[in-house]
């Protein structure tokens, strides 16, 4: 029973496939057709023109057959990064000013505006309390170590050239900076505001040399009152486009 | 066959620096980048100079003279190709927004309840999908921690000058809880997060980027733990 079933069903697929396929190719040859229809009459229109233009137009004395020069088009180089090192002071509200070391990268998305990410390290001093109290430690060494990033904005303004002498003229910039980021110190971490001002020169169009006034605002309860501190940095660096 | 093998590399040798030639009256060459720097020569009619690189909008260029200086965008515009076909470049505007290669762009916000400060920076596939990679430190009342999200990110309509788009993606999450708890231990989870934004197009190559994420953080103990996290930056696009 079972097997007459599956003949049964076998012969009706046999039947009904090359009708699948008879049907798809009467369809296709009345496609091809109509194909070749279009083409003859686009060749007969094409030929009518062309009878046309001899017709009307002078006859070629030269024909141009001349081959277009193709260019191949170098891929112009971007030097929008620019990459450096700084070195300065950094006043530690409190705890006196220090040496302050640190990298920096922006890109120039404009020529007025660019990003710039920053970071640095500093090791902050005694505070007056623990000058004057003789054996009093706030804080250990390391609590010290005063480390911040910064991600900001920079707005450049007052371009100009500055002149070495008589035969050497600089591109030069003032530029604004402010932005976000974080302190490290006392053992505890800070979300940090930052603004400040800077001066750029640029003795070849690969080198910068930079200074800049920042200051890194953040809120600190370390001496027993929360209060917001004020650390000003002030610092020259060098940099290098790429 | 060996002279023409020979000869074959000085005459097909291309150039090292694309040549440009200037149609409109002259071009001006300013020696800086930027329309505040003076300008200190031009260039005439019909003569070429060479495209060393790019700077921003600025072009430094190189005379047949030998003269290097700067050349704006919108100068550039008006020069041709030796072919005679127009210099055409990333011009770095609306329609770059909506179709353009990389993002970045830094961000302030709120991540459960802490202060985030996040920088993120994403690779176009097409103008609607791109994978994207942001890292971020949250700094909190009783813990602090930092953040690593990749993913990706679909933008719904890239034509328009509010752009929504969605995310998805996986993390992770580094908390280091404050001293003043008792035993206090640092851990690190993985997350996942599906969220969502805006994109809105200021100008130039600027953007605003306002976003929510919804982070499920992977604990180690019994129940997984959701994490908000609401951010809003500035961005540009290159």
């Amino acid at each position: 029973m079972e097997t007459g079933l599956r003949v049964l069903l076998l012969t009706a697929a046999v039947l009904l496939l090359p009708g699948c396929a008879v049907r798809n190719w009467i369809h296709h040859h009345n496609e091809v057709k109509a194909e070749r229809k279009a083409a003859k009459e686009e060749e007969a229109r094409a030929a009518q023109g062309q009878e046309d233009d001899t017709d009307t137009a002078p006859p070629r004395v030269i024909d141009p057959d001349v081959e277009r020069r193709k260019i191949n088009v170098p891929k112009i180089k971007s030097s929008n990064v620019e990459l450096g090192l700084h070195y300065g002071a950094l006043s530690v509200e409190d705890f006196g000013t220090n040496p302050v070391y640190g990298v920096s990268a922006a890109y120039h998305v404009t020529e007025d505006f660019f990003f710039l990410g920053e970071a640095g390290r500093s090791q902050a001093g005694r505070t007056s309390f623990e000058t004057l109290g003789g054996n009093v430690q706030l804080l250990t060494g390391a609590e010290r170590r005063f480390t911040y990033y910064n991600l900001a904005l920079g707005y450049n303004f007052l371009p100009g050239e500055a002149f070495l002498g008589r035969g050497i003229a600089m591109p030069s910039a003032f530029y604004m900076l402010g932005g976000i980021g974080n302190v490290k110190f006392a053992g505890d971490d800070h979300f940090t505001v930052s603004f400040g001002a800077g001066y750029r020169v640029l003795p070849a169009d690969w080198l910068a040399i930079h200074i800049t006034v920042e200051d890194r605002v953040f809120k600190s309860d370390l001496l027993g009152v929360s209060k917001l501190t004020n650390n000003i940095e002030a610092r020259i660096g060098t940099t290098v486009y790429f | 066959m060996l002279l023409v093998t020979l000869a074959a590399p000085t005459v097909g040798a291309a150039r090292e620096y694309l040549q440009v030639f200037i149609t409109q009256p002259y071009l001006e060459l300013h020696t800086g980048p930027g329309r505040g720097y003076p300008v200190f020569n031009v260039v005439a009619r019909q003569e070429s100079v060479d495209v060393l690189y790019r700077r921003t909008d600025w072009f430094k260029v190189r005379t047949e003279r030998g003269v290097e200086g700067w050349a704006s965008q919108k100068d550039m515009l008006r020069t041709v190709l030796a072919d005679g076909s127009p210099f055409t470049f990333d011009l770095g505007d609306r329609a770059g927004f909506t179709s353009h290669r990389f993002e970045m762009g830094i961000f302030a916000g709120n991540y459960g309840g802490a202060t985030l400060i996040s920088g993120y920076t994403s690779m176009s596939f097409n103008s609607q999908l791109a994978a994207e990679l942001s890292v971020g430190q949250f700094l909190g009342k009783f813990s602090n921690g930092v953040t690593a999200d990749l993913g990706l990110t679909h933008t719904i309509v890239p034509e328009w000058r509010l752009q929504p788009f969605l995310m998805l993606g996986t993390g992770l999450v580094h908390v280091t809880p404050k001293a003043t708890l008792v035993a206090p231990t640092e851990r690190t989870d993985q997350t996942a997060y599906v969220g969502g934004g805006v994109r809105y197009y200021l100008t130039r190559r600027f953007f605003l980027r306002g976003e929510y994420k919804s982070h499920e953080v992977f604990t180690k103990r019994n129940a997984n733990q959701q994490v908000d996290e609401w951010k809003l930056g500035f961005a540009f696009f290159f």
